[in-house]
């Protein structure tokens, strides 16, 4: 290749560019000839040339801080001098995935979506969970314990009512992994919550409710498994993991893009939250059944949930952490049909619900304790 | 002076499809390495916009690399987990001081930093800058900008915001008139007062043409960030920039870059970047008869690139 390729020189030291000529002179190095006559050799394997290329130009650069350049956009010339520093091996990694992109962008546009979609849907998902069982439960307790007394402030804690409940979750065995803390909280909601590590808490409102101990033993079952199956911590990694691949992936994007990503993030979550409740209805039927409960107590107390749900309009319905009812009644009704009546039915618990239950207000037909 | 009209030297010659295929392949090597080529696609992304920009026909280029800037990422990464660690054992050990310590730390921390990065930014990022070879450079005090920050940050604060304004110009223009090019220098002739006056008119309008005039308060903006901006040389003749960007002018850029985003459901950011380029450097224009060719070599290299990628990960942008 005995040609004669323009290029612009800059000789580091004065901004004032020099038309050069290179020429090759043998494999390892090019000949540079500036305007007026000089000539120099550059070094094609010395450990201080570097070059770049990118989509219409090549640039060399050579020594030291202020170093000199070569510009040149002659496009044989750069296409035979990638292929002689790919040959020996100078050519980077980089440079090679950016010439296959270039080579079709669209179909690796494509593989790149791909391979993200199936990174979320399947590995993600799944190294959350393995994250989760690497972490000891008792930072579940810490963070509960720190989240309880951050709210215990605004929560009006019936202390009487709090030891009988407390009385009445000792009675059964329904967490094995940490120790469930009980709280009755005067408000009128028709809801309990349990926070990670062992807290959790009943509302007075949904109490009232409940015609059986049955019914609160179900609840306390429900919560317990949140509890025992760390869903809260689960769930936090979940979303973490999720936050940090949409932003780790759309760091640069705009505004739309982002909108879009976490509001399909958000949803699958939500996804994710009812499936996390379905395995709380049922892992907490077992836990009664074992406590020789009534695994039906479940469906009872989804049904009261259902009645009391009513008012929350059903586009809400859709996104709260307690949807679908009628379908998690129907799985708990299967569910308790599968697994029978115990033999020896648990009597001590009627005792104990009278004690939080205000029956003497309201003598009803149905007593409580013969429920079970 | 009254010769030729401001010439048209800058040009922006980057392809949005160029663009597409360089952030995908960013994309990808940064999902498989688990975020940590960040640093890398960073330079990647930088240098092809340096790349593409090109004043008199001569393109510009960016030093950095992804190996400096990594080890920038790390430090930045570190002092941030300090920060927030701060604040996070303060929580758990849930003693109502350690915890109000530990925001306080959080809040003055985080805010003591923003100087840090807006000088170590200028620093890194301009000394990896060049132009025919020679290096840009920021000779700016750290000292000084802290000095600028807290009193414009008090002021600011006991005037519930309305400084704001003198504080961004303030800032600008001790930035800005620290820039050089190797034996040339920069100076920022903006000031406080007209800009104040210039985001007033700007909210105002916005305000009463229903979000219409938003266009041309931001062609405002950017005319006072162009035409306050001198290039002063050591011959003692000087460059003075001149925006010709329109309110109309930004009004197509932005609704077809929206329209493009929204069809396109965010893949066509490659173009919308393309576009915006090729906008704002097709009207900064130039006048006056210096000698570009004149310039020498001055600055040396500044490889720390920890208050730059600060500055990401804290999202302040010092490159306006």
């Amino acid at each position: 290749m005995e040609r004669e390729i323009p290029a612009v020189f800059y000789d580091g030291v004065t901004s004032k560019p020099q038309e050069a000529t290179v020429r090759v002179s043998d494999l390892n190095s090019l000949e540079v000839v500036l305007p007026d006559g000089a000539r120099f050799q550059w070094p094609l394997e010395h450990k201080g040339m570097e070059w770049e290329r990118s989509s219409s130009m090549l640039r060399l650069s050579f020594g030291d801080h202020p170093r000199r350049v070569l510009l040149i956009r002659d496009e044989l010339f750069i296409k035979s001098f990638v292929l002689r520093m790919r040959y020996t091996g100078r050519q980077g990694g980089y440079d090679r995935i950016l010439s296959f992109a270039r080579s079709g962008p669209v179909a690796f546009f494509l593989g790149v979506v791909a391979l993200l979609v199936c990174a979320y849907l399947w590995v993600l998902p799944w190294a959350a969970e393995r994250l989760v069982l690497l972490v000891p439960t008792s930072l579940d307790e810490r963070i509960g314990e720190a989240a309880y007394q951050q709210m215990a402030f605004a929560l009006k804690e019936d202390q009487g009512k709090t030891v009988a409940l407390q009385a009445f979750g000792d009675a059964m065995e329904l967490s094995p992994s940490f120790e469930p803390r009980y709280h009755v909280v005067e408000d009128a909601q028709v809801n309990a919550f349990a926070l990670p590590g062992g807290h959790i808490v009943v509302f007075t409102g949904i109490l009232e409710k409940m015609s059986s101990a049955g019914e609160l033993a179900a609840l306390l079952a429900h919560e317990a498994t949140h509890v025992e199956k760390r869903h809260s911590t689960r769930m936090m990694a979940r979303s973490m993991a999720g936050y940090l691949f949409l932003s780790l992936l759309i760091g640069d994007v705009n505004a739309v893009v982002t909108l879009v990503a976490e509001n399909a993030n958000a949803l699958r979550n939500l996804d994710y939250g009812r499936g996390l409740e379905s395995e709380a209805d049922g892992v907490g039927q077992e836990v009664l059944f074992a406590n020789d409960l009534d695994p039906m107590a479940m469906v009872r107390l989804l049904e009261l949930l259902e009645r009391e749900a009513t008012d929350v309009p059903e586009v809400l319905a859709f996104l709260s952490s307690h949807p679908l009812t009628e379908d998690r009644i129907t799985a708990a009704r299967e569910r308790a049909g599968s697994l029978g009546v115990p033999q020896r039915p648990n009597e001590r618990l009627g005792v104990l619900f009278e004690q939080l239950h205000p029956t003497t207000d309201q003598p009803t037909d149905e007593m409580p304790s013969s429920d079970n | 002076m009254l010769g030729a009209p401001p010439a048209q030297r800058f040009a922006f010659k980057g392809k949005g499809g160029d663009l597409f295929v360089v952030l995908i392949v960013n994309m990808l090597l940064t999902f498989i390495t688990l975020g940590l080529y960040y640093p890398w696609a960073k330079a990647r992304k930088l240098s092809w916009y340096y790349e593409h920009t090109e004043l008199d026909g001569h393109p510009f280029h960016f030093h950095g690399t992804g190996s400096e800037m990594f080890r920038g990422f790390i430090k930045a990464i570190a002092l941030l987990l300090l920060i927030y660690g701060t604040y996070i054992v303060g929580v758990l050990t849930k003693e109502v001081t350690i915890v109000l310590v530990g925001i306080l730390v959080m809040f003055v921390g985080l805010l003591a930093f923003i100087p840090l990065v807006i000088h170590g930014s200028l620093r890194y990022r301009s000394s990896r800058s060049s132009w025919r070879g020679i290096h840009f450079g920021y000779r700016g005090q750290l000292r000084e900008l802290y000095r600028i920050c807290l009193r414009d940050g008090l002021l600011t604060l006991i005037t519930l915001g309305i400084y704001a304004s003198w504080f961004t110009i303030n800032v600008r223009r001790y930035t800005l008139s620290h820039m050089r090019y190797g034996s040339s220098s920069y100076a920022y002739k903006g000031d406080g007062t007209e800009y104040f006056l210039l985001n007033l008119k700007g909210y105002f309008l916005t305000l009463f043409t229903l979000g219409i005039y938003a266009f041309w308060w931001q062609r405002d903006l950017f005319n006072y960030y162009v035409n306050n901006l001198v290039w002063n040389f050591q011959d003692g003749k000087r460059i003075d920039f001149k925006s010709t960007a329109t309110g109309g002018g930004f009004f197509g850029l932005m609704v077809v870059n929206l329209l493009i985003i929204i069809f396109t459901l965010g893949i066509g950011f490659a173009w919308v970047e393309v576009r915006t380029m090729r906008y704002v450097m097709e009207n900064i224009r130039m006048e006056g008869d210096a000698d570009l060719n004149a310039v020498v070599q001055t600055e040396q290299e500044h490889k720390n690139a920890m208050a730059d990628d600060l500055g990401d990960l804290m999202d302040i942008g010092v490159f306006f």
